[in-house]
């Protein structure tokens, strides 16, 4: 470890880091505008001027930008030195001098890195008062603001936006001091990342414009801790709340999942909690009922009845799990139809023997190659997508700097000597996706080719079966890939559910046995449909159909429905079939869908927002949100409490009370034994620090006495939060919480995002304490892993019918986001994607509708013409609002 | 015992004699002291009729005020609420819709704006952290009330009278504080 001495003590830091990263790891406040820990130094600001020395007997010594400079063993430097302090004065007055000073208005302020860089710096007086430069603003979109006023040329902007998410449509114009930001002319901006513009951007450029219509200052924000429900990743987020209504989503750093950044699905489809879809009070038969009537109705239906439960994969594992406990386990079933099921008992299977590790996000971004088999990754896990992306430049920028040894951190430097030099990383897929462009090698094909050729790569890479019947051109790209696998050490194999095909998963992972076989370290990633697809699946309940059975045979059942709309996830038919079954229906849900429509009981439920719970991503890892407000309505509660009172009607040992969150965990614990260490997502509810709770408010927080004096003049007490040890009020810990409860980020002098860099071991790496959330997936097993070996045959296309596969969309296909009006502007219309010779041999052009018939269903979508399409397969936008659950995977017809 | 302070005076205890127990000179003393009062100046005021002057930096009620056009100059920036030791401001920002340009300076404005009265000290300091000029506090105490929940000021409330329309109002609001701002400007 070098050693540097600043001012004149000294300190050991980590070699192959710049001054700047150095400085701020041991804590030192250096101010900064363009470097970045995510995406490294350009030296474009000069602000993190420090002075470096040639020995110790130089006294003179020389301003640098400590962004630039890697720290070596025996450097002196100094932070405080008065020359490199008034430097550092003079260049944030520069950066002023056309500043708008709108502070007021600024959406930014009060979490604004410029503002905290100033006060640093120690500017305070304006000596230049001529005209300012202005610019017009441009309309981007429902998602970001734009001030361009603000800028101070940081180009943090751009360089996220298409260096690092590879948009296209964000750009820098003009020249000397007056340079632009923005796009060619005004629009939304395409990214799906663009959200992040509001975090990385230091000043209020670019702001939050969902925000800006409830708008809130950071210090003024009830957060918590929380986790994106809107796909399996898991992104952790920070949620914000004042007068009863949520009003942001900030993200939360977690070195292992999304680092920076948030995808703008997780980070502005948070709206759907505010919705007026909510359901806010109990009904019985559609009718409105208080909690009394409630409890007596359900006392009925809940005794002499036989109950089954519906969990879902949405909801939390406490309330899949108190469903469980109150119907039993042998009468617990999944809202997922058979084929699905599956398919993700097979992925816990497989991560369950521990053969192959599953991949976090940071090991994609890290891996030296990628192979996507049959996922659509930036529609299904779009950050999985963003750390693909950083996995390919990042590999190149290694490859390129082999002989030219330059730092990682030095990003210009390592773009230059890159250019185009690109990891490794092949995508096949069904159809065209928007990862094409960086892949090495893009194949489309139907799902069974697919899998074929992962069996043909694994047989190639580690030879275990013997190949029949496979075409030349298959087996020569096989080679090249497994080929180039051979070439690295630490692969990533990424496939998921959407192909609905079993042999893609065997294939995946006998390509990540194969690579381990030969030496290499692999690991595997599964995406899977929903934020909790992966603890629903590990619960091991039964499939839909097999309930739809047991309701045909008994007559008197009362039906739980947890969190889901069923006519989502499955065909109308068979939902239609189970639901008249049911002798009664009981649904808990947060909004109203086709499934509440048909229900005899309804019991709102409260969203991420206003409850307690854990999810399981789908690399495994449990992740605790915490409820960010209790809201006004006291009939919203999360699932678990409400199904833990029904267990006490059927008990007769009703008291009124709810269960602690602690005490539901720990009989999951003890219940279903593959939950074991869930509990260590968080600290339980008695956890403390000196005595003292962690404050969901920061000490700032205004208006406490005023906020609900219209309502009650006398303050009521501040609400007790049984269930975590965070509490509803601005006073407590104020130093750093448990890395998995901390509900903002702030220190003094850090007001913005940016504050995170206190918060963390070292500056980019892991947070104080570890990351947050538990593995499950715990096994590990040295030994060799089996083959899968049977390979399917290749795929043929059938007269008249074709084989039905999902599109996802970003924006649209998730369920509970879509209640966002700015995710639901941006969700396409939608469609149904043939091949050109099957619309040719349809007689359809583009536009026309077209009828899909399974067994019991039709649907119709205009026709939209899919180039890389195969023929044989008919695609159909899944989840948007206005379509319905499709039986995916099997065989449909089609008509004009 | 110790004393925690050093002019503590030890009681007399001592009984009283029968004289001291009738209280004749006591009360003779008594009635000397009121009744010369009756011929010193009167230290109350027939208020409401009559007014004292108010010091120049007195701190009364506060207004939310509206510039020459008469366009609310709060832009909603919470640093009024934040400053507050009393933690007595509250607000909401909405965003100004085109077309609202003649109603709010900023294009960002206080949808609502309550001072809890009862919790507030009148200490001036969301006058003092306002950048906009949108808050001050003025020369008119808050009124008596029967209810608790009348002292929550919204609004409606606190908004100065708009000076094109209400030119009158407006002035009477503005009290001294136009020409004390005129002659501060002047110095
Ligand atoms: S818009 Fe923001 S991120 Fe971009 S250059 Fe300006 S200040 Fe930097
Ligand atoms: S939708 Fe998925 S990728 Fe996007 S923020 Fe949420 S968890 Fe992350
Ligand atoms: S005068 Fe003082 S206590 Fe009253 S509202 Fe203003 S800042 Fe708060
Ligand atoms: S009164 Fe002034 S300080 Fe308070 S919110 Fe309005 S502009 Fe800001
Ligand atoms: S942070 Fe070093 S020059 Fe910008």
């Amino acid at each position: 470890m070098p050693k540097i001495f600043i001012d004149n003590t000294s300190y050991e830091v980590k070699a192959g880091k710049n001054v700047l990263e150095a400085c701020l790891t041991l804590g030192f406040d250096l101010p900064y505008f363009c470097w970045h820990p995510a995406m490294g130094s350009v030296g474009a600001c000069r602000q993190c001027a420090v002075k470096v020395y040639k020995d110790e007997n130089d006294t003179s010594g020389k301003i640098i930008m400590s962004c630039m400079e890697g720290v070596r063993d025996g450097m002196h430097l100094s932070i405080d030195d008065k020359a490199a302090k008034a430097f550092r004065e003079q260049v944030i007055e520069w950066l002023m001098t056309n500043h708008p000073h709108d502070c007021p208005v600024c959406d930014e302020g009060g979490s604004c890195h410029l503002q905290d860089m100033t006060v640093m710096t120690g500017h305070d007086y304006r000596r230049y008062d001529y005209k300012k430069r202005t610019y017009v603003n441009q309309y981007l979109g429902p998602f970001i603001h734009h001030e361009m006023n603000r800028c101070i040329q940081c180009y943090r902007c751009v360089r996220f936006y298409k260096d690092y998410a590879g948009g296209k449509d964000l750009n820098v114009f003009a020249a000397h001091n007056h340079v632009y930001f923005g796009r060619e002319k005004d629009g939304t901006l395409e990214s799906p990342f663009s959200g992040n513009l509001a975090e990385v951007c230091p000043t209020g450029v670019f702001t939050d414009k969902t925000l800006r219509q409830h708008y809130t200052r950071k210090w003024d924000l009830t957060s918590a801790p929380s986790v994106c429900q809107h796909c399996s990743v898991g992104c952790n987020t920070i949620a914000g709340e004042r007068y009863g209504g949520l009003r942001n989503i900030v993200n939360r750093y977690n070195a292992e999942v999304n680092g920076y950044f948030l995808c703008d699905r997780g980070r502005f489809g948070y709206e759907f909690v505010n919705s007026e879809n909510r359901i806010t009070k109990p009904q019985v038969m559609h009718q409105a009922v208080d909690e009394n009537a409630l409890m007596h109705h359900l006392e009925t239906v809940l005794t002499n009845h036989s109950l089954i439960g519906i969990g879902s994969p949405r909801a939390s594992m406490e309330s899949n799990f108190a469903l469980l406990d109150l119907v039993g386990k042998e009468n617990f079933f999944c809202g997922v139809y058979n084929e699905e099921m599956m398919l993700e008992r097979r992925i816990t299977d497989i991560l369950d023997s521990g053969k192959i590790p599953v991949a976090s996000l940071k090991q994609i971004e890290d891996a030296d190659a990628v192979v996507i088999l049959g996922e659509d990754i930036w529609n299904t896990a779009p950050m999985m997508a963003l750390a693909v992306r950083q996995s390919v430049m990042k590999t190149g920028g290694r490859e390129a700097t082999e002989k030219t040894p330059m730092p990682e951190w030095h990003e210009l430097a390592v773009k230059e000597l890159q250019q185009n030099t690109k990891g490794f990383m092949v995508n096949v897929t069904v159809t065209e996706t928007s990862l094409d462009e960086i892949a090495s090698l893009n194949i489309n094909a139907a799902p069974d080719d697919i899998a074929r050729l992962g069996f043909a790569i694994a047989n190639h890479i580690h030879p275990s079966l013997e190949l029949k019947n496979f075409e030349e051109a298959v087996l020569a790209k096989a080679k090249t890939i497994a080929d180039e696998l051979l070439k690295c050490s630490n692969p990533v194999i990424i496939t998921g559910t959407s192909c609905y095909n079993d042999p893609v998963l065997r294939a995946a992972f006998d390509i990540a046995a194969a690579l381990k076989a030969a030496g290499k370290a692999p690991a595997i990633a599964f995406v899977v449909p929903e934020c909790n697809s992966m603890g629903l699946a590990m619960m091991r309940g039964h499939a839909f159909d097999t309930a739809v059975r047991r309701v045909n045979r008994e007559p008197n059942v009362t039906a739980v429905i947890l969190e889901q709309d069923l006519y989502r996830n499955l065909p109308a038919g068979i939902v239609d079939e189970f639901l008249s079954k049911c002798r009664n229906i009981i649904v808990l849900d947060s909004l109203n869908n086709a499934t509440t429509e048909k229900a005899h009981v309804l019991i709102p439920a409260s969203t991420f927002a206003e409850g307690d719970g854990t999810l399981i991503s789908y690399e495994g890892r449990a992740q605790r949100y915490y409820q960010v407000y209790v809201p006004d309505n006291k009939y919203i509660r999360e699932s678990w409490k409400w199904l833990s009172r029904m267990k006490m009607i059927i008990s007769g040992k009703a008291n009124g009370h709810d269960p602690h969150h602690d005490s539901v965990i720990s009989s999951l614990e003890t219940a279903l034994r593959q939950f074991a260490g869930i509990s260590a997502a968080a600290p339980s509810s008695g956890f403390s620090i000196h005595g003292e709770q962690i404050p969901r408010e920061p000490h700032r927080y205004s208006g406490r006495t005023a906020m609900l004096a219209n309502r009650n003049v006398s303050e009521p007490k501040p609400v007790a939060d049984g269930d975590s040890p965070l509490s509803f009020t601005m006073e407590g810990y104020q130093g750093t919480p448990p890395s998995s409860a901390i509900p903002f980020f702030w220190k003094p002098g850090w007001n913005s995002p940016q504050a995170v860099n206190k918060y963390q071991q070292e500056i980019g790496g892991d947070l104080i304490g570890g990351n947050p959330g538990v593995r499950l997936f715990v096994k590990s097993s040295g030994n060799m892993p089996e083959f899968f070996k049977d390979y399917p045959e290749h795929f043929r296309e059938r007269q008249n019918k074709w084989l039905l596969l999902p599109q996802s969309h970003v924006f649209g296909s998730d369920e509970l986001s879509v209640y966002s009006a700015g995710i639901a502007g941006r969700s396409p219309e939608p469609y149904m994607g043939l091949s050109p010779v099957d619309a040719k041999m349809l007689d359809v052009t583009e536009g026309s509708q077209v009828t899909i018939k399974s067994e019991k269903e039709e649907y119709s979508f205009p026709v939209k013409i899919v180039e890389s399409l195969r023929n044989g397969i008919v695609l159909v936008s899944k989840g948007l609002p206005g379509t319905q659950g499709m039986s995916w995977g099997n065989w449909v017809e089609l008509a004009k | 015992m110790q004393h925690l302070t050093n002019r503590a005076k030890p009681v007399d205890r001592k009984p009283m004699t029968a004289l001291e127990k009738l209280y004749l000179w006591n009360i003779a003393k008594g009635m000397w002291i009121t009744l010369k009062h009756i011929f010193k100046r009167k230290a109350t005021i027939n208020f409401p009729e009559q007014r004292r002057e108010f010091s120049p930096v007195f701190r009364g009620l506060q207004v939310l005020n509206r510039d020459a056009e008469g366009r609310e100059n709060c832009t909603a920036c919470g640093l009024c609420a934040v400053a507050c030791p009393a933690e007595a401001i509250t607000m909401e920002a909405a965003e100004r819709q085109p077309g609202e340009e003649h109603l709010y300076r900023e294009e960002k404005y206080a949808a609502k704006y309550e001072i809890n009265m009862l919790r507030c000290i009148f200490c001036g300091l969301c006058e003092e952290a306002c950048p906009k000029d949108a808050v001050y506090l003025s020369e008119t105490f808050a009124p008596s009330n029967y209810q608790r929940k009348g002292f929550i000021y919204g609004k409606e409330d606190l908004l100065i009278p708009h000076p094109k329309l209400e030119p009158e109002a407006y002035q009477q609001a503005l009290g001294t504080r136009a020409k004390r701002q005129e002659k501060a400007s002047s110095n």
